[in-house]
């Protein structure tokens, strides 16, 4: 995956990103790390293109992420809560995006929908509302929503902060699986061990800024101090 | 030493037992209006009301229609009042505000009265009955306005970003996710109101609407059977508002999100 950030920064009531730079060519799965606040959920934010940047550009595989309004059907994301539409059931959910927005017939469709919810184990919820699943069940469901637009890059904004431990489990294993679809990832997670299995590059963030950055192997062998104290914190 | 403890488990299950709980709270309320009924009169009897039955039946259909009208309008009224309120010109927010704070601020009894006999009659050509309505529906306008904003504020930011990045047109966010939610939400406040509409026309007696509880103070008038008239208007009512209660009950739990 190709990741291209030109001097990003955002800025709600103050600023929360400071021109950050980054280029990245050769890794399919980046992880955000960094304390609550540090500014790596507004930038998965931006990378996604649901926010335009204040200022700065960026590119993602060669799409110009700001102004392309394309990108967007070539990407999941999956929120820190589920976000699925609680009146629809976890299929419909599925099959009303590809139907609507994909133009995909609906018997297509939902052929589509139970592959995906079967991948991710739901073939027994498929009919039921969000509402009536476990927190665990939502999120993989939404996983299952998102790969289901068959996208080139997956966003994974904190997946399980909304989760008790046996539920992350259970959906950090799901994604873990996803790893052989050869798609590309950016995740945001405070889950280290995770972040040690699955991605091949880390970006650690602080204040808005990106401190220090590498192969997964930075998070035992920190150079800077700032990423020393954030390992002694999250263990 | 097993068996009184056994007893007493029987005594509690009998009182938890929901149907046996709610039949006795049931009996406990009817014990209490008999007691009074028998206080009041010794004959208490239904039949002095037999002459007036089409009398009391158009008033029920009256309460019915008025009811319904008031609920539709208020309905439409509340809509464009939802949107004054978050409009970006600042005169209708204020506009909406001080009206709300003066709404709520005033008995529907005086609203109706003063729409009948101040207002009505400042614009000659309007009469008294309908200038009633329109007290009752003026009154329903801020509630209504509030179950609109509460419904819509229950579809989270979050899912319109969802909305967005996956492209869904306009059109396609207010048919397909937008207003099937907003509708669930809004239907258990909006029955509320309504009971409260079918509640707030009795009121109207005081211009003589034919409504319910007018048509029941005309043949009290006429057949002096007092005790019977206010049990059977009360009775009347509960027969509309509480099948309308269990229902919205019943729809809160189905549709809930």
């Amino acid at each position: 995956m190709k990741i291209e950030l030109n001097k990003i920064s955002h800025t709600y009531d103050v600023e929360v990103l400071h021109e950050l730079e980054l280029v990245l060519t050769e890794y399919n799965a980046v992880a955000l790390i960094g304390m609550s606040g540090s500014g790596k959920s507004t930038l998965i934010r931006l990378m996604a293109g649901l926010e335009k940047p204040t200022s700065g550009t960026l590119k993602i595989n060669d799409w110009d992420v700001t102004n392309d309004a394309e990108y967007k059907k070539h990407i999941g994301f999956v929120f820190q809560s589920h976000n699925l539409f609680p009146h629809l059931s976890l299929k419909r959910n599925i099959t009303l995006v590809l139907e609507k927005t994909r133009n995909i017939p609906l018997d297509e469709a939902e052929q589509i929908a139970e592959a995906n919810l079967r991948l991710l184990k739901l073939e027994d919820q498929m009919d039921k509302l969000p509402k009536n699943v476990s927190g665990g069940q939502a999120q993989r469901a939404s996983i299952a929503r998102a790969l289901s637009v068959n996208p080139d890059v997956i966003f994974l904004d904190e997946p399980t902060s909304s989760l008790d431990p046996i539920l992350t489990d259970e959906v950090l294993i799901a994604i873990e699986e996803l790893r052989e679809l050869g798609k590309d990832f950016v995740l945001v997670t405070h889950v280290m061990s995770f972040v040690r299995k699955f991605a091949n590059y880390v970006v650690f963030m602080q204040e808005g800024n990106i401190v220090e950055q590498g192969t997964p192997k930075i998070l035992d062998a920190p150079k800077t101090e700032q990423l020393k104290d954030f390992m002694s914190k999250v263990h | 030493m097993n068996k009184p403890k056994k007893n007493k488990s029987f005594q509690v299950n009998v009182f938890q037992n929901r149907i046996v709980a709610y039949a006795l709270a049931f009996a406990t309320i009817l014990a209490f209006i008999t007691f009074v009924i028998v206080r009041q009169t010794g004959t208490f009897s239904l039949a002095l009301y037999r002459p007036y039955v089409t009398l009391i039946r158009n008033g029920l259909v009256n309460t019915i229609v008025v009811s319904f009208v008031a609920l539709v309008l208020s309905l439409i009224i509340g809509f464009i009042f939802y949107l004054m309120s978050i409009s970006k010109i600042q005169y209708f927010r204020a506009f909406t505000e001080v009206f709300t704070e003066i709404i709520y601020g005033t008995p529907l009894l005086v609203l109706i009265v003063i729409s009948a006999f101040v207002i009505g009659p400042a614009f000659n050509s309007l009469d008294r009955n309908t200038m009633g309505y329109i007290g009752l529906i003026t009154y329903m306008t801020p509630y209504m306005k509030n179950v609109y904003k509460s419904a819509i504020s229950s579809i989270s930011d979050e899912q319109y970003l969802a909305m967005d990045l996956f492209g869904f047109t306009p059109y396609q966010r207010y048919r397909y996710i937008i207003i099937p939610q907003v509708i669930r939400v809004l239907m258990p406040p909006m029955m509320n109101n309504f009971s409260q509409i079918v509640k707030g026309s009795a009121l109207l007696n005081v211009i003589a609407y034919g409504e319910l509880f007018y048509s029941i103070r005309v043949a009290q008038s006429q057949n002096f059977a007092f005790i019977e008239g206010y049990m059977l208007v009360w009775v009347l009512y509960l027969v509309i508002t509480i099948p309308l209660s269990q229902l919205t009950r019943y729809i809160e739990r189905r549709w809930s999100l």
